[in-house]
């Protein structure tokens, strides 16, 4: 068994991995994944016996190792690239020819004369090896690990630049191969994931943070929309240009809360409080348990009775003069472990978005085409392409919260309040959910009012703070 | 003494008013509240429906406030604190009343004539009396100042639904109608309009009505197969298990939470898709039991329906109200003393379907009413809109209560007028089913058919599910559950 015990390496750059714990058991087939810099191709290099051991230990590390990776590639470059160089004859160098590169004595040369017929690399043969494109000289690379009767295959990102045939080939090839001979792979696309893997590791900041056995499709399927948050160029998509609201005043504060009080029985919850929220204001709202926030929001929101008695301007009403509620919540996205437990209803993904415009639980509304399409790609930015159909009651409690996180910004609302939207997140799904978060506050045309108890979860580019405290009384 | 409003009305109008029911259109609330825009709405009451109905015609931005007498003020009962914590104004009648453009009635049917004698002469000239049961109207005979707009708000569910369904974005089924002596200005319905869409009914689905139709179908529905079928039903079911030996935490469970589960099927596709739930066999077999029960349970439809119609009922039951409901009082506290009263639901795990296989006589108990009780209504001269909704769309509406506290829950959660009608029904219906309950063993109640021959008659089978669906309920409930589905995605 391949075991890397607490192990902590540096490589030249700098860059290090930290307190590595992973085993590799016979018969397991890895994919190693993580977001650009994790430390994915460092893990792999580490197992060929690269970089510098700070500490730790490894053990049963394989002897005869097959390797395709950038960094092996160019390493192999390099070192033609050299050569020439120290031609101190005034002879122009040819360099390497191809069939020199791959036939060395560790290769098998029928496994290696299969490949370069299936590659059909056969006319590159007597060709020089640095003269190649980064395409041919990967399968070059390829056929060489995988002639080699390696203990373990390391393909690192081995797919990189091949032509839609030779990946075909490539994956047929690999379904045979690993009937007898181990393979760790590293991709940072899920999609191109073959069917053979058997285990994922995923690596952030230089650190082996997930595991996950590909049967258990839960883990696999966050795992995925974790990874697909964090490679992929989000952009939010656009509101529905015809679903329009009031535009607001820029002069006014979209909330102004003054001498607030809210008073249950003859227990007194907040008193005097005053808050101003001015456009583009990110606001993280803290206090311990009972000290009022989620009272507090909900008279912005108006779920609250009590905001028809206190002195409350948001969005350009004074509350209590005939607005509805709906006036008011059109200007508000919305997400709290409260809204999910009132989510209770049979509908579908899609329309659980889609319901965002309209501020209800449960869509009552024929919505229009534009809104379908906005919601669908909602789904593909959360890793949920394809499954808008599914039933919303049906999922996961994180993609339940991620799905409400989309409803409550679909429509770009001014005020986006989210209420410990943490709360109850397993690890894959909070990272998930602050990677979103962080998305929209640096967009900078809604403002974020964030509530937390977790320190650990401060989200980049909020600028203010409001801590409640709990009030005397209500002990 | 009171005077019958609908009989001294010649039959031609009688029947014109029985008729009255249609569903509206969305398009025929496109002016939204504004009828009501800056009106002062006085409520009378705090109980579920008047608070959770002026939570949501203040949340959509309407002028509401509560009015109570003193004693319920200075007291601070329940209903004082209701209007009070929620931030309302609450005030007298003498105070609020005299400044109302629109009152709202939402205090028991019982206080109606009381309720209403003191606040008419405190009412302005031209201002409105809203009603969300027409009993006062039609029944009492209770005789509304000229000059005042007297209209009816009823949404068809409990006040915590009114809001819950508010909140979500959503709102109930309603009923609205104009009582045409009461309508000087004639907006009468543009004002009953606005309430329902103050109070979120229009968007799921309104059916304009009349004070009577209401009255009649509502008394039928919550007599016969809402509440006193369920109770007959439940304590017969109950009673023939134990009898037969089963365990009576399971029995107990079944029937509680056999209602509410079987009417599932019921609320999604009608008669039809409850029946479909059951296999072959045991399909034929709810449907002769249902038909037999039909032939002896008619002749009590009929005479609910009569007594309704001419009045008989609501002077029996205020008589009872003069008498300090010495009977509702004593009907109520021998319903609490049943066996499958007291005894508990057991823990044992009951599957869904299993409550449709072991319930098979409950499945036709349900079927029997339905169609009975529909037959009846538009036999009398309602429309079948009308009575679709006041039979087959409110069972699982009462059958949840009784999953929730059985026959108790249910019979505090409905009003004195339906409770008492359904002691009516009970002790009616009891004897009349005694001999028909002989000849019924576990195979349809408790244990089920015995599952080793699935096999029916082709023949059969084909005039079973033909007569399913071709009963007249099934083709009204396919249409209006298509409005309602139009509208209602919640599951």
């Amino acid at each position: 068994m391949l075991q890397l015990h607490d192990l902590s390496v540096e490589f030249d750059e700098g860059f290090q991995l930290k307190h590595i714990n992973w085993q590799i058991q016979q018969h397991q087939h890895w994919l190693i994944t993580g977001a650009n810099g994790a430390g994915k191709s460092a893990l792999a290099a580490v197992l060929a016996g690269y970089g510098e051991i700070l500490a730790g230990s490894t053990s049963s590390l394989p002897t005869r190792i097959g390797w395709v990776s950038f960094e092996a590639q160019a390493q192999l470059i390099q070192a033609e690239l050299k050569k020439d160089d120290a031609d101190i004859l005034d002879v122009i160098s040819l360099g390497t020819p191809v069939r020199e590169i791959i036939f060395t004595e560790e290769i098998d040369p029928v496994i290696a004369g299969d490949l370069i017929q299936k590659f059909e690399l056969d006319y590159l043969l007597e060709r020089a090896f640095r003269k190649l494109s980064t395409g041919e000289s990967r399968k070059v690379m390829l056929i060489r690990a995988l002639s080699c009767h390696a203990d373990l295959l390391i393909l690192d990102e081995p797919f990189d630049g091949l032509d839609q045939a030779s990946h075909t080939m490539l994956q047929n090839h690999l379904a045979h191969v690993v009937t007898h001979t181990q393979v760790v792979m590293v991709l940072n696309r899920f999609d191109e994931i073959p069917d053979f893997i058997s285990h994922v590791a995923y690596m952030e900041d230089g650190q082996l943070r997930h595991q996950v056995k590909r049967e258990d499709t839960q883990a696999f399927n966050e795992l995925y929309q974790l990874l697909h948050l964090k490679t992929t160029h989000l952009t939010v998509p656009d509101a529905d240009a015809d679903h329009k609201r009031p535009t607001l005043n820029p002069l006014e504060p979209l909330v102004k809360l003054s001498n607030i009080c809210i008073k249950h029985t003859d227990m007194v919850l907040i008193e005097n409080l005053n808050w101003c929220i001015q456009a583009n204001q990110h606001w993280q709202l803290s206090g311990p348990n009972g000290s009022g926030k989620t009272a507090l929001l909900s008279l912005i929101t108006g779920d609250h009775p009590q905001c028809y008695t206190n002195d409350i301007f948001v969005f350009g009403f004074q509350r209590g003069n005939g607005e509805s509620i709906w006036q008011i919540k059109q200007h508000i996205g919305y997400v709290s472990t409260a809204l999910q437990w009132e989510y209770r209803v049979g509908t579908s993904l899609a329309n659980v978005i889609i319901s965002g415009f309209y501020d209800s639980i449960g869509l009552y509304s024929k919505s229009t085409d534009q809104q379908k399409h906005i919601a669908q790609k909602w789904l593909a930015l959360l890793g949920m392409e394809g499954r808008g159909d599914q039933p919303f009651n049906k999922l996961s409690y994180g993609d339940q919260r991620l799905l409400l996180i989309a409803r409550a910004m679909v429509k770009h609302p001014p005020l986006l309040i989210l209420d410990e939207p943490c709360l109850g997140l397993d690890d894959i799904n909070r990272q998930l959910v602050l990677a979103l978060i962080e998305k929209v506050c640096a967009a900078n045309e809604t403002s974020v009012i964030y509530v937390n108890h977790h320190a650990k979860d401060r989200i980049a580019g909020i600028d203010h703070y409001l801590a409640l405290e709990k009030s005397a009384d209500n002990s | 003494m009171s005077n019958n409003y609908f009989n001294t009305l010649p039959l031609r109008e009688q029947l014109e008013q029985l008729a009255k029911c249609r569903f509206m259109h969305m398009n025929e609330f496109t002016e939204g509240v504004d009828a009501l825009k800056g009106k002062k709405m006085v409520i009378i009451g705090c109980g579920a429906q008047g608070l959770n109905q002026g939570l949501n015609l203040r949340d959509s931005g309407l002028d509401v406030s509560y009015t109570l007498r003193q004693s319920a003020i200075t007291e601070k009962r329940q209903s004082f604190k209701n209007a009070s914590e929620n931030g309302f104004t609450v005030g007298t009648y003498e105070e609020l009343i005299p400044k109302a453009d629109i009152v709202l009635n939402l205090t028991p049917d019982k206080q109606h004539s009381p309720v209403v004698a003191a606040v008419m002469p405190l009412m302005k000239q031209g201002a409105c009396l809203s009603y969300s049961h027409g009993f006062n109207i039609v029944e009492e005979g209770m005789k509304i100042r000229e000059d005042l707009t007297v209209i009816m708000v009823a949404p068809k569910c409990p006040g915590s639904e009114v809001r819950a369904e508010y909140v979500r974005g959503f709102g109930v089924p309603t009923l609205i109608a104009v009582h045409e002596d009461n309508d000087p200005q004639g907006h009468g319905l543009a004002l009953a309009k606005a309430y329902a869409v103050g109070t979120g009914g229009h968007k799921a689905g309104v059916l304009m009505s009349s004070f009577i139709a209401e009255v009649k179908s509502d008394l039928m529905g919550e007599q016969t197969i809402l509440c006193g079928m369920l109770q007959t039903g439940s304590l017969l079911c109950f009673d023939k298990m134990i009898d037969k030996g089963m365990d009576a935490g399971y029995a107990s469970k079944l029937i509680q939470y056999g209602w509410e589960t079987i009417t599932e099927a019921l609320k999604y596709g009608g008669v039809t898709n409850m029946l479909d739930r059951l296999s072959n066999p045991a399909k034929i077999k709810a449907f002769d039991l249902s038909e037999e029960l039909k032939v002896i349970m008619r002749p009590l439809y009929n005479k609910h329906q009569d007594d309704i119609i001419n009045g008989t009922f609501s002077s029996t039951m205020m008589a009872d109200w003069a008498n300090d409901d010495v009977n509702l009082l004593g009907w109520r506290a021998a319903t609490g003393e049943t066996a499958f009263e007291k005894t508990p639901a057991g823990d044992m795990e009951i599957s869904e379907q299993e409550y449709f296989d072991h319930g098979i006589l409950m499945v036709a108990m349900v079927k029997a009413g339905v169609e009975l009780a529909f037959e009846t209504m538009t036999a009398a001269g309602i429309i079948a809109d009308s009575a679709y909704y006041e039979s087959l769309h409110e069972t699982p509406l009462i059958a949840n209560t009784i999953a929730r506290k059985k026959l108790y829950e249910m019979n505090a959660t409905i009003s004195d007028t339906a409770e008492y009608g359904c002691y009516l029904y009970n002790h009616a219906c009891l004897p009349l089913l005694a001999d028909f309950m002989k000849g019924i063993d576990t195979d349809v109640i408790g244990r089920g058919l015995a599952s080793d021959d699935n096999g029916v008659d082709n023949a059969r089978l084909i005039e079973v599910n033909a007569a399913l669906r071709d009963h007249p309920v099934e083709a009204i409930g396919a249409t209006l559950r298509g409005h309602m589905a139009d509208m209602k995605k919640i599951v």
